[in-house]
């Protein structure tokens, strides 16, 4: 579905990516983890467009949207849910959620749609439907988070990029948080995951690449990534040099 | 000063010298020193437009009442431009000063507005006060004495020409010393300045009233330099011309402010000139082509970026060949290059040709480096008797609207531990951190640090008094170097006024020396040294939050308060962060840590206590405070979480 070539991206000057290559196939959880400053976050901005990548190319279900603008990106079916979350904080949660599906407001009959998975997207997230009137700014960490993540799932993508979605939340809402892309991924969505619990990323990922200086250096089923010493050593925090 | 600098002053200087030397032309002459004076102003604006980010409309008016203070002085008492040219500078200093006050309360679109305010009432104050400015009439002044004799044109250069140099040095001395770090600190995070020990407040107004002063000394050039002044010269359209100087030349540049000076002056005698407009736009094209071909061969730009500018060059050259008469293309010919610049140079010329030749003016090879840095120059111990309890807050309330968002907590810190500061989100925390560090003002009750009341006093007070902390959303200066970001830290070590930063007294550079010898070596405590020269908004994530932790020890704290500082990170990263905090404690630092991650909970914490919806509901070791059935109902989570978050914890993961 998400095709990425030999990407390259840069800060400037500070060259950040070196030649990425992955791929997220169909209905598929693929996982990219990697200590901090490796280019995880780089990754994800230069596919949704938020960074023009200076070479390679970004696939999206046969078509190139490589170096096109975010707005466009997100048009051609890809969603991003950025690390720190970004939620329109002076806007109410259902409007958060309908700005989510912005670009397929595309005349009368779009609207029954867009209500129908505004419906299930309460379903999917009910702390939301209870604070549905209620600011984004003034919603705790963790809703924020739910909004950010349905806020995504609005635009109904082909795929959805979810940046670091557990940070900064109490340990029990990392819990509800794996739970939601857990049934994210039953209802077959296709996602491509940054997470800091690279342990957890893997057990509800299908497939994981390690990303280190830029480069892809291990990758694999997220089931083998597990069982890799060198990658529980440098990722897991296990107990390999303990 | 490196080896570029000094031959581009050293051009420069000459340049000056030997103008008049070459150019014997009235005319050009007056050109040129007209230049020399925007300059002046532009500098000025430029720290509060540039390094502040502030916007103001109101230097026209501020020039203006330099030109008049040396007009009225000159016209009614007789003075000299020796006792005049002073005068200007403290009078529209003072001015300066006026018009920052409201900065207390507004920024961004209301400050604009307010200094327009003020630059518009000036002008109709100079026009309708007849008695001291003579009114619409303006005021004829003649060229200033010099040795009993009057200045003649040449002469009168040389003074501008030296003035502006001066000017130009103490402007870059500012900028480069505290002082300057603070304009800009200001900029990128307000509430990361106070509480930095920066008011924010007493900053913006220094930075309005420098720049006031320059505006009064290049308005009391300019009157004498025109030998006439008159209100109408001062109006809206000059304040929007020098904003479009800085603009276009490059803000915080002083090349850049030379450039626009220059760009302003003069475009109108350009525009009145058809043949020099042609040979200027084809110019203009062929560096377009040029530039365009040099960027598409290096990758830099994709044809579809350039093909926009490319032709609209060559298109205006073009153009410029067809024109008959200029005169009546002159507004649309300005509106359009203005348009052009602001839209493909947003980093003024300055800022592109740096781009272009791929030399940032930021990117200096590390001075200190790895070597001979003195690590135990990082943190003073911050030692003192034990009191035994740091910190008390004793009934906190903090109520927005009907929200409680701490509901009569009760805390107490014990000096040299570090205390643990969990719960849900939402609960209360983050609140209770703005309520400890002076940003929130508690709806009731007291917060005591080292024997004193410090709830109700102000950020920058409780920083100053050993207060620092990081910011969950880090709170970086993104536009300094990190080293730049902790010597904003360090802002409180610096005991020199702005001229001991304008002379570089001794004191000046002995404290500079000081304060970037401990910059380096804190840098090294948190492991940043390699990145030393990089501006922080380039840094991954959680160097950028070591980097917060750097800057707050800048302060030499006795309590330091970790918001989320292992958010994101991941778990190399935190067996990092985790020997950091503990290194930071044995040199007597206490330390209050919210955090999420329970591994760095129970590893570093003497004590943990629990809010949840704004209440305590639990305190004590982190092991008895885990294993509370409330504690774990309301924020740890049944048993998935051990197995999610199984990474975290290397037990589970045997």
């Amino acid at each position: 579905m998400l095709e990425i070539s030999n990407l390259h991206a840069a800060y400037g000057k500070v060259q950040v990516l070196h030649g990425i290559s992955l791929s997220v196939p169909k209905g598929k959880v693929v996982t990219l983890i990697g200590s901090n400053g490796a280019g995880k976050t780089t990754t994800m901005r230069a596919i949704s467009g938020m960074l023009k990548p200076k070479e390679g190319t970004v696939n999206l279900g046969g078509q190139d949207i490589t170096g096109l603008d975010s707005h466009k990106i997100a048009r051609a079916g890809l969603a991003h849910s950025p690390e720190g979350r970004r939620v329109f904080a002076t806007m109410s949660v259902k409007d958060n959620l309908l700005l989510g599906a912005f670009p397929r407001f595309t005349g009368s009959r779009s609207r029954g749609d867009i209500d129908t998975d505004l419906q299930k997207a309460m379903e999917l997230f009910p702390r939301l439907r209870e604070r549905r009137d209620q600011l984004a700014g003034t919603l705790s960490g963790g809703e924020q988070q739910m909004l950010a993540m349905a806020r995504a799932v609005m635009l109904n993508p082909e795929v959805i990029l979810l940046d670091e979605p557990s940070m900064g939340l109490a340990p029990i809402l990392v819990d509800e948080v794996f739970r939601i892309i857990q049934r994210l991924k039953h209802e077959g969505m296709t996602m491509l995951l940054v997470e800091q619990f690279a342990a957890a990323a893997l057990a509800v990922a299908d497939y994981g690449y390690v990303l280190e200086n830029g480069r892809i250096s291990v990758h694999g089923p997220a089931a083998s990534l597990q069982n890799d010493p060198a990658v529980k050593a440098a990722y897991l925090g296990g107990n390999a040099q303990h | 000063m490196n080896k570029k600098t000094l031959a581009l002053s050293v051009i420069g200087i000459a340049a000056l010298g030997l103008f008049p030397v070459f150019m014997h032309n009235p005319y050009y002459l007056h050109l040129a020193e007209t230049i020399l004076i925007y300059a002046i102003l532009l500098f000025g604006l430029d720290i509060v437009v540039g390094y502040t980010g502030q916007v103001s409309l109101g230097h026209a008016g501020l020039f203006g009442i330099g030109s008049y203070t040396t007009g009225v002085l000159y016209l009614k008492l007789g003075l000299p431009i020796l006792l005049a040219l002073p005068a200007s500078i403290v009078v529209a200093a003072v001015f300066g000063a006026v018009m920052a006050l409201p900065a207390l309360r507004v920024t961004g679109p209301y400050l604009a507005m307010v200094t327009l305010a003020f630059g518009t009432i000036t002008q109709i104050l100079i026009n309708e006060m007849s008695f001291l400015t003579e009114g619409p009439m303006g005021i004829q002044i003649t060229k200033p004495g010099w040795f009993g004799q009057k200045m003649d044109e040449t002469t009168f250069f040389y003074l501008v020409a030296v003035l502006m140099v001066v000017a130009l040095i103490v402007v870059h001395r500012i900028l480069r010393s505290h002082l300057g770090r603070a304009f800009q600190a200001l900029r990128d995070s307000p509430i990361a300045s106070d509480c930095m020990g920066v008011s924010v407040y007493r900053y913006k107004v220094y930075a309005f009233v420098i720049s006031a002063a320059l505006a009064g000394l290049a308005g009391s050039l300019y009157a004498y330099s025109e030998q006439y002044i008159s209100p109408n010269t001062y109006n809206f359209e000059l304040t929007i011309l020098f904003l479009l100087a800085v603009i276009m030349g490059g803000r915080k540049s002083r090349i850049g402010s030379l450039i626009g000076a220059f760009i302003v002056v003069m475009l109108p005698s350009l525009l009145a000139d058809i043949d020099l407009f042609r040979q200027i736009s084809t110019a203009a094209a062929v560096i377009a082509v040029i530039g365009a071909v040099i960027a598409l061969v290096q990758k830099r730009k994709t044809a579809r970026e350039i093909v926009v500018p490319v032709v609209a060059t060559i298109g205006m050259a073009l153009f410029s060949y067809k024109l008959e008469n200029i005169t009546d293309w002159r507004l649309t010919i300005f509106g359009l290059m203005t348009l052009f610049v602001v839209y493909y140079l947003q980093d003024g010329i300055v800022g592109f040709v740096s781009a272009m030749f791929g030399k940032g003016p930021r990117h200096l090879i590390a001075q200190s480096g790895a070597q001979a840095v003195d690590e135990s120059l990082a943190i003073a111990n911050a030692g003192g008797e034990r009191v035994g309890v740091l910190l008390s807050a004793r009934q906190l309330l903090m109520q927005f609207g009907g929200l409680k968002a701490l509901n009569h907590v009760d805390l107490q810190i014990a000096q040299g531990t570090v205390h643990g500061l969990i719960g849900p989100n939402g609960s209360g925390k983050s609140t209770m951190m703005n309520v400890l560090t002076g940003i929130y003002k508690p709806t009731d009750g007291v917060v005591e640090f080292a024997g004193r009341v410090i709830s109700g006093t102000t950020p920058s007070a409780i920083a100053l008094g050993g207060v620092a902390r990081t910011f969950q959303n880090v709170q970086l200066f993104g536009e300094m170097t990190a080293t730049e970001n902790v010597l904003v830290g360090l802002h409180s070590t610096f005991r020199s006024n702005v001229f001991d930063a304008m002379l570089h007294t001794p004191r000046y550079l002995r404290e500079e020396r000081a304060a970037r010898e401990r910059a380096a070596s804190i840098l090294h405590f948190v492991g940043l040294s390699d990145l030393a020269n990089e501006e922080a908004r380039n840094l991954p994530y959680g160097k950028q939050r070591l980097l917060e932790i750097g800057r707050a020890l800048g302060l030499n704290p006795q309590l330091l308060l970790l918001d989320e500082p292992a958010a994101g990170l991941t778990a190399p990263d935190i067996k990092e962060l985790i020997a950091i905090i503990r290194k930071i404690r044995e040199h007597g630092i206490t330390i209050i840590l919210i955090e999420h991650h329970m591994d760095v909970v129970m590893s570093l914490c003497d004590t943990v206590t629990v809010l949840d919806f704004g209440q305590k509901i639990c305190e004590g070791k982190p092991a008895a405070v885990q294993a509370d059935p409330k504690v774990i109902e309301a924020y740890l989570g049944g048993s998935v979480s051990e197995e999610l978050s199984g990474a975290a914890h290397p037990v589970a993961t045997a």
